[in-house]
């Protein structure tokens, strides 16, 4: 975008540039051709007039002699008609009239066309230095008989002046291109603002604001591309929230009939558990179904309870609440409650920083799960840091699921093998991922070489300070 | 004499059978099905301890627990709905000793109100612990400020005891919960910080700046000065 507003604008700098450097140079030329024309024309008129109607044969004879021109007082009359400086040569030998020191020695530089020229009883001019200074050298004889005049008129005012001229010219087409890069500069920013904007408004709905739209501030393609623009805009936008509204709409069902289950549930597990002091003194098959109605009840309540965290989950309201705790206690404390058997295995106290009760809800699932499909086998759960991260392998050495299936593993009310049902809600492992990706880390499945399941789950969890840096805060 | 429980709980079910097994456990249970006719019960009758429903038609959980706390240093146990969220802090923060999420037990109900009372009648030796301007009469449960009584629940008493007896000694939120509450390793560390919390706001001259009951960050609390 960048670049190409840049190009833009040097190529209208440059054209600008380009006509001025045209228009001021033809412009000069013309002038100063046109001046110059004028001046010698205004010369060679004077310069005739000089010799024809001043230096009559009355006034100077035709064989006059520099004595006679010093008295005629025609070099004045001359001198005052613009003609700055003269040369009179009388020829035969005779002394020539020069009007300052530096005359004769121009004479060498003369063309010596101008001499057939004036041989030729015509007038002839030429350009040349005197001083310093530009001048217009006239050179001419009267028709008749007489000595040639050589009329010098300077022409440095003139010059002065066309030095003026390119001089403005040139100011002028510097500010010329200073403006026109500024003209193009903010012409180019007029021009490509809608680009811009529409690049914004793109980045922004990518970066998942569905809100972004572009202005339409004109009736020309811009003002009508942006309206298409906000109009894709619109529609993504209103499927979206569609979309999202549905969703929405399917968890807080599924939160709220939760929430609603839980009360009779309540009812139900604390009149469960009461009933079960009576099972013994029931008779047979009362007793049987008392037992079943405890069992049943205790798998309805860790339904609803793990279908209340799970909506919790999905609705990202389970805020983690970091603390700094020893993670191979954690686990000590989990394996004795969820699965005594499962052997831990830990390099020692593993003091971190995280949320206590995600580590303790993807352990426990995790573990409950081997406990209940590794077949009876040996349950490992090993903990170790890696980096930042806190990683927990639960292993089993039970049937397995084959590796197309173990991503499966993860999904809501998978059931391995169809034919048994489980006694879990089919929903702790999906919990357990969630939690794991909630705190920032991630739960895999795979499975062991020499046979079962092994679940990694990795935690990125902080450093707890050190021990006996005992800083005081308040809470 | 067994002890004497008010049950507030707006569900007939869960009402009736929570007050059986209660009354099975060994308590007389007296019950309420919405906050204003537990609120009034509370007052004429004075129970021992109170089981207190959160979600309760008009006055709630929360209200009824502010204003007992108001009259009252008796035990309450909360029933909530609502665990792993903040709620149970505001519950907490409201004054409950301890909460139990329903769907619960009837064994683990029993085991929660059983130690809050425990918490509220242990008999303990003719003692008067000191921590900085305070004295703890163990029997008498009783703490004297510089600026008088300071009426502490029997929780809050017990947490206060427990850190003032070994001043210094560093305690983690693991160990006051065993010993305070009784929970094993598992149990819910908010219910100690919320009730060091509340215990600051009575207790400390500056409850921002605390000096009697220090936190000793990444471990736990520890009482004492410097």
């Amino acid at each position: 975008m960048h670049g190409f507003r840049a190009r833009l604008a040097a190529t209208v700098v440059g054209l600008v540039v380009l006509t001025a450097l045209l228009l001021g140079a033809g412009s000069y030329l013309f002038v100063s051709r046109s001046l110059r024309s004028q001046f010698v024309d205004d010369a060679l008129a004077q310069a005739e007039f000089d010799i024809a109607e001043l230096a009559t044969e009355d006034r100077l004879p035709a064989d006059a002699d520099l004595a006679a021109f010093e008295a005629s007082g025609l070099a004045g009359a001359i001198q005052r008609r613009g003609g700055t400086q003269l040369f009179v040569d009388f020829g035969d030998g005779e002394a020539p009239y020069s009007s300052g020191f530096a005359v004769a020695s121009t004479l060498t530089r003369v063309d010596p066309r101008l001499r057939e020229i004036l041989a030729a009883g015509r007038l002839g001019w030429q350009w040349l230095d005197l001083d310093g200074e530009p001048c217009l050298v006239v050179a001419g004889r009267r028709p008749a008989a007489g000595p040639d005049f050589y009329i010098y008129f300077p022409a440095g005012d003139m010059t002065a002046a066309l030095t003026r001229l390119w001089q403005s010219l040139l100011i002028g087409g510097g500010v010329l291109a200073l403006l026109a890069a500024l003209a193009a500069g903010l012409i180019t920013r007029g021009v490509l603002r809608p680009v811009a904007a529409a690049g914004r408004a793109a980045s922004a709905i990518a970066g998942g604001d569905l809100s972004a739209r572009l202005p339409v501030e004109s009736a020309d393609e811009f003002g009508a591309w942006a309206e298409s623009f906000n109009r894709m805009a619109a529609s993504l936008e209103s499927s979206i929230a569609g979309l999202q509204e549905g969703r929405d709409r399917e968890r807080r069902f599924v939160a709220d009939v939760s929430h609603e289950l839980r009360t009779p549930l309540t009812a139900l597990v604390a009149e469960a558990s009461l009933l079960k002091e009576h099972l013994a003194a029931m008779p047979g098959e009362a007793g049987r179904l008392g037992e079943l109605l405890a069992a049943d009840t205790e798998r309805l309540r860790a339904l609803v309870e793990d279908l209340l965290e799970i909506s919790r989950l999905d609705a990202g309201s389970d805020a983690g609440r970091p603390a700094e705790f020893d993670a191979a206690a954690l686990a000590a404390a989990v394996i004795a409650d969820r699965c005594p058997g499962a052997a831990l295995v830990v390099p020692g106290p593993l003091p971190v920083g995280s949320d206590r009760r995600r580590l303790e809800r993807i352990l426990g699932n995790l573990l409950d799960n081997a406990s209940r499909h590794g077949g009876g086998s040996q349950v490992t759960a090993s903990l170790r840091r890696d980096g930042a991260d806190l990683v927990v392998v639960v292993a089993d050495r039970g049937p397995g699921v084959p590796a197309g299936d173990l991503e499966r593993l993860f999904d809501r009310f998978y059931k391995a093998d169809a034919a048994r049902s489980g006694t879990g809600s089919g929903l702790g492992l999906a919990i357990a991922r969630s939690h794991a990706r909630a705190g920032g880390g991630d739960l895999v499945a795979r499975s062991r070489p020499d046979g079962g399941l092994e679940f990694e789950a990795r935690l990125p969890v902080t450093e707890p300070l050190p021990d006996g840096e005992a800083l005081e805060t308040d809470g | 004499m067994d002890a004497l429980l008010l049950l507030v709980e707006d569900d007939l079910s869960v009402r009736e059978v929570t007050q059986l097994g209660l009354q099975r456990a060994g308590f007389q249970v007296i019950t309420a099905r919405d906050g204003r006719e537990g609120l009034a019960l509370f007052r004429s009758r004075r129970p021992d301890a109170v089981v207190l429903d959160i979600m309760l038609p008009g006055l709630d959980g929360l209200e009824v627990c502010k204003a007992i706390r108001a009259e009252s240093a008796v035990p309450v146990v909360m029933l909530t709905a609502l665990s792993g969220t903040v709620d149970v802090v505001v519950g907490l923060e409201a004054g409950a000793d301890d909460y139990v999420t329903k769907p619960f037990k009837m064994p683990e109900l029993v085991a929660r109100v059983r130690a809050a009372l425990r918490r509220a009648t242990q008999m303990t030796p003719s003692e008067v612990v000191n921590l900085g301007p305070l004295q703890i009469d163990l029997q008498a449960h009783a703490v004297a400020g510089p600026g008088g009584e300071i009426a502490l629940t029997p929780t809050e008493f017990r947490l206060l005891v427990e850190l003032a007896r070994r001043p210094g000694q560093v305690f983690t939120r693991e160990m006051l919960l065993e010993r305070v509450w009784g929970y094993g390793y598992l149990g819910d560390s908010r219910l100690v910080d919320v009730a060091v919390q509340r215990l600051r706001a009575k207790a400390e001259p500056d409850p921002a700046n605390p000096t009697l009951i220090r936190t000793v960050r990444g471990v736990g609390y520890r009482a004492g000065a410097g």
